[in-house]
C-alpha cells in the first residue's frame, strides 16, 4: 500500500473476538476516521498502481514467499540455514519492491511507453532502476527487447 | 469535503469479528453506518487480490477483522 503510494492508512487490520460488541465499534469507528481523513479514493488516479499491485499479487514469486515464511524461519532453508524474522521480513519488503515495480514496468510497456525515459516518467521510477529491472525482465521473458527507434531502445511486453 | 462519508468494505471472519458486530447489533451499541461487510469463513481466506478489487471498484478504504 505505500509502495503503491495509495497509503497504509487505507488498509486496517484488527483482531476481535466474538464476545468484544464494545471493541468492535471501537474498531470501527477508528476506521472510519482514519479513512475519513485520508479523503475520497479515486481508483482512476491509482489505475496503473492497482493493475501492477493485481499482477504483482498473481504471480507465483510472492505467493511462494510468503507461504515459505513460516518453514524457513522455524526449519530453515533448503541449505538448512534458519533465518531470523527480522531478516527474512526484510528480504520479503525487497523482493515486494522489485515484483511491484517489475509489474508497474510492465503495465507501462502495455499502455505503450516503449523506452526506458517514457517508462520512467509513466511510473516515477528512476531510470537507472528501470534498466537494471528491464535487464531481469529479459530473462524471466516478461518483456523482450524489439529494437532500436531515433536511436534509443525500444522495449515490448510479452 | 466536510460531509465526504467514506465506503469502508470490512472483512469480518465468521467465528470472530463477524460474531462481535452481530453481538454489537443485539446490544443495539451506535457504530458508524460506513462499513459494507463481507463474510469470510476465516480472516485467512481473505486474499490480497480481494483488497486490489476493492480498491478498484472505489471503496475508500478495507477493514480486516477476525
Amino acid at each position: 500500500m505505500e509502495i503503491s503510494g495509495i497509503g497504509a492508512q487505507r488498509l486496517h487490520l484488527a483482531w476481535v473476538s466474538s464476545a468484544e460488541a464494545g471493541r468492535f465499534t471501537e474498531v470501527v469507528t477508528n476506521v472510519t476516521e482514519s479513512v475519513r481523513a485520508q479523503g475520497k479514493f479515486d481508483p482512476q488516479a491509482f489505475a496503473l498502481e492497482l493493475e501492477a499491485a493485481e499482477i504483482a499479487m498473481s504471480r507465483e514469486f510472492l505467493r511462494w514467499m510468503v507461504g515459505k515464511e513460516t518453514s524457513i524461519i522455524k526449519k530453515g532453508d533448503v541449505y538448512g540455514r534458519l533465518w531470523d524474522a527480522e531478516k527474512f521480513e526484510s528480504a520479503l519488503d525487497s523482493v515486494l519492491e522489485r515484483e511491484y515495480h517489475k509489474c508497474l514496468i510492465l503495465c507501462a510497456i502495455k499502455q505503450g511507453s516503449t523506452s526506458v525515459r517514457a517508462i520512467s516518467e509513466r511510473t516515477g521510477i528512476n531510470l537507472g532502476r528501470i534498466s537494471y529491472l528491464l535487464a531481469d525482465m529479459e530473462k524471466t521473458s516478461m518483456v523482450t527487447f524489439k529494437g532500436m527507434e531515433n536511436k534509443i531502445p525500444v522495449f515490448a511486453a510479452l | 469535503m466536510e460531509n465526504f462519508e467514506p465506503k469502508i468494505v470490512a472483512f469480518l471472519c465468521n467465528w470472530c469479528a463477524y460474531a462481535g458486530a452481530d453481538l454489537a447489533g443485539v446490544s443495539r451499541m451506535q457504530y458508524p453506518p460506513n462499513i459494507r461487510t463481507v463474510r469470510v469463513m476465516c480472516s485467512g481466506r481473505v486474499d490480497p487480490l480481494f483488497i486490489l478489487k476493492a480498491f478498484k471498484q472505489g471503496c475508500d478504504g478495507v477493514l480486516v477483522s477476525g
